[in-house]
């Protein structure tokens, strides 16, 4: 019952398809019914399985947290601390040692030499045993002293969820000291500029001449821009697709395989494999529903 | 620079959330049960791999450390926990809306009750896909499998889904008419 290609329908809905791979499935799509069908089924589990809310009241979050802060704290970095203040102690023991030897040496030999060679070793044992020189934690004595004001150890704001709130389900980077670009409040912004973009991109692919001697480069510069544009399009529709935003993730399902086939044409492109796209274009009628979008998301962040 | 603790709290406040989902998912929808491991997953990581992970890294620490807790919940009696889970799920105050609390609960039993179905690790494979939107390689780092597995995995959790869908549709429509 199914056709071969169903499973790469499952690897194309993720973004996990080479952009030559990406096009003939795409292009497979348009003529078989089934795989058509495969994959509505598919976005639809997804939006299921996506939409699912973790039944989790607020105060159960802020308790773990606390719970969690609360307990003797053996981070890695924790663990290095005590580690080092052992490794400290075993370091000055044995430069004590070393110390009295050299020390003892110095007393055995006769004055004169002594005084010759006497504050090169002598200043060493003091100066060496820090338990951990490049440590920046605020809690061990020496940064205290060095610091007149320590950080407060918790600052970051405990958010409370509020009742039906769904959690935003974009992957955030962990690393919180670089900075966001895909916050969701920013997300309308970019699809806006997207369909901005697209749509510029897609009017000046439907004005090339193919005949004029200027056509190369003009389609050199309108597959750069759709490679460009390709990725974005994919990160965008997922997000529309986990936020449920139907309209939008459709407009940009329907633009990506025109921006697959424009950035997999050739170098010289032959007058038939042009007209196919650029009628595929107008069959979808995309340039004006970019536009008509771009102006109400861009009405709507207004 | 932030201190350890206040990056850890942010990093808990990402993702607490989404592992709590993750597991209530992968449990079945035991959720008191996937709180508790979530919260367990994280004190773990609060006593022993934080700060000594690559930045980036804690993510997909969580998920596998999470998972791992969940097999063995899976290993242990299912009945208990789901008759206590049942009993505190009960005791919840009533929602504000009823009528739309019904509808998400029976959306969300519908989504349970046939990630169930799934082997574990198409269904773990299949979350992480969907919910979390990890990419197949990353997807293969939390699991410890290649990709080509997790790409054939998802494939056939969506194939059977897809099928069992199919199916109870065909039973509802045989129904009312």
């Amino acid at each position: 019952m199914n056709c071969g290609f169903t499973e790469k329908i499952s690897s194309l809905i993720d973004g996990e398809l080479s952009a030559v791979e990406a096009r003939e499935v795409e292009r497979h799509l348009l003529s078989c019914a089934q795989c058509e069908e495969a994959r509505a089924d598919f976005l639809n589990l997804r939006s299921q399985i996506s939409g699912f809310e973790a039944s989790l009241p607020g105060e159960v979050q802020n308790r773990a947290l606390a719970k969690i802060l609360s307990k003797p704290a053996a981070s890695g970095a924790r663990h290095q601390w005590s580690w080092n203040w052992g490794y400290g102690a075993v370091a000055f023991a044995s430069i004590a040692i070393v110390a009295l030897i050299i020390g003892l040496s110095f007393y055995q030999r006769p004055p004169e030499e002594v005084a010759s060679k006497s504050p090169v070793p002598m200043a060493s044992p003091t100066a060496t045993p820090t338990p951990e020189p490049e440590s920046p934690k605020p809690e061990t004595p020496p940064s205290k002293e060095s610091q007149p004001q320590p950080k407060p150890r918790r600052t970051a704001p405990v958010r409370e969820p509020k009742p039906g709130e769904q959690f935003a389900t974009v992957p955030r980077n962990v690393q919180p000291v670089v900075p966001e670009t895909t916050r969701p409040a920013d997300t309308q912004t970019m699809t806006a500029l997207h369909f901005e973009r697209a749509e510029t991109l897609l009017r000046a692919f439907r004005n090339v001449r193919l005949n004029e001697p200027s056509a190369a480069a003009e389609v050199r510069y309108e597959r750069s821009r759709a490679k460009q544009l390709i990725y974005q399009n994919m990160m965008l529709r997922r997000e529309a697709d986990t936020s449920g935003d139907v309209q939008i993730a459709s407009l940009l399902d329907s633009l990506e395989p025109i921006l697959l086939d424009i950035a997999n044409l050739p170098d010289e492109p032959d007058n038939d494999t042009v007209r196919v796209i650029r009628e595929r274009v107008e069959r979808k009628n995309i340039v004006a529903l970019l536009q008509v979008n771009s102006t109400a998301l861009a009405r709507a962040l207004d | 620079m932030a201190s350890q603790d206040d990056e850890f709290t942010m990093l808990f406040q990402d993702f607490y959330p989404s592992l709590c989902r993750f597991l209530e998912c992968l449990l079945g929808g035991r959720a008191p049960l996937a709180q508790d491991l979530a919260q367990e997953s994280f004190l773990q990581l609060h006593r022993t791999a934080w700060g000594t992970l690559p930045p980036g890294e804690a993510r997909f620490w969580l998920y596998r450390v999470a998972r791992n807790m969940a097999i063995n919940e899976f290993r242990k009696s299912h009945t208990r926990y789901r008759l206590f889970d049942r009993v505190v799920e009960a005791m919840r105050p009533a929602a504000r809306n009823p009528e739309q609390e019904y509808e998400t609960r029976e959306r969300k039993e519908l989504v349970l009750e046939m990630l169930q179905t799934l082997p574990e690790d198409q269904r773990t494979a299949l979350l992480l896909r969907e919910q979390e939107q990890l990419s197949y390689r990353e997807i293969g780092q939390v699991l410890n499998v290649s990709e080509s597995k997790v790409k054939v995995d998802i494939f056939r959790a969506r194939a059977a889904l897809r099928e069992r869908w199919s199916k109870k549709v065909r039973v509802a429509s045989a129904g009312v008419s």
